[in-house]
């Protein structure tokens, strides 16, 4: 699961590299996209400060 | 600026993260300190960082390349500013070993920081996006850094494969998950 950030980006890096350039964005927004949820299911320590 | 001087500053910046990224190796492999779950997100995101340079590579200067980068070093601020705030109270711990007294995930904060300054100021250039070729002309510099962020990038999969296994990662990790699995696997 955590691997799947940097597959997508390999995979858009890929793309990038085969002159496909809307695909390899569209890769590197899914990776985005995974890994912000994959740090929101890595939150899980509640922050002991006071703002 | 122009087209040239734009590409090899693109080029040294892909370098920079890449150098990062190896170091960040240095210290899981020659010191064995394992990265956290956060470490690895921070990880992708100096890819999706370098990502916008790599496209500034092989396609030539865009402003939405130069968006890219900014994006995917907010995502990876926003990691490294949580896990900052996690350990930022004295007593609180820590993890990791700290490298020139600061932590690898206040480096990083600093450093993802420093990569949106950098390429704000990169925008200022209107220059470098005039008469941009579709394709590139592709130096060693250029060559190089690519070259590197592919592979670092396929290093980082086998490594977080190893780490974690298909599932998510532990949040203390003490040793590779798969090694462990497959060795309880054999001696059960």
């Amino acid at each position: 699961m955590m691997t799947l950030p940097f597959l997508l980006f390999a995979c858009g890096l890929a793309a990038a590299w085969t002159r496909r350039r809307e695909t390899a964005l569209g890769f590197w927004a899914a990776g985005v996209l995974v890994l912000l949820v994959l740090f929101k299911v890595h939150v899980t320590e509640v922050l002991n400060i006071a703002l | 600026m122009t087209p040239d001087h734009s590409r090899l500053l693109n080029a040294l910046g892909l370098i920079a993260i890449n150098t990062l990224l190896v170091l960040a190796f240095i210290d899981q492999i020659w010191f064995r300190d394992l990265p956290c779950p956060l470490c690895i997100l921070q990880r992708a995101a100096f890819v999706a960082a370098g990502f916008g340079l790599a496209l500034n590579l092989l396609f030539g200067a865009r402003p939405s390349h130069y968006g890219v980068t900014i994006l995917g070093a907010v995502a990876g601020a926003l990691i490294a500013g949580r896990q900052v705030l996690i350990h930022i109270v004295p007593g609180t711990g820590s993890y990791g070993n700290p490298i020139f007294g600061l932590h690898l995930y206040t480096w990083a904060l600093i450093a993802f920081g420093v990569m949106v300054i950098g390429t704000a100021i990169m925008l200022l250039f209107d220059r470098q996006f005039q008469g941009e070729l579709l394709r590139p002309r592709m130096d060693i510099w250029a060559l190089m850094s690519l070259t590197i962020f592919a592979a670092v990038i396929v290093a980082n999969i086998f490594s977080t494969l190893l780490l974690c296994g298909v599932g998510f990662c532990p949040d203390n990790p003490t040793d590779y998950l798969i090694f462990r699995d497959n060795l309880s696997v054999t001696s059960g």
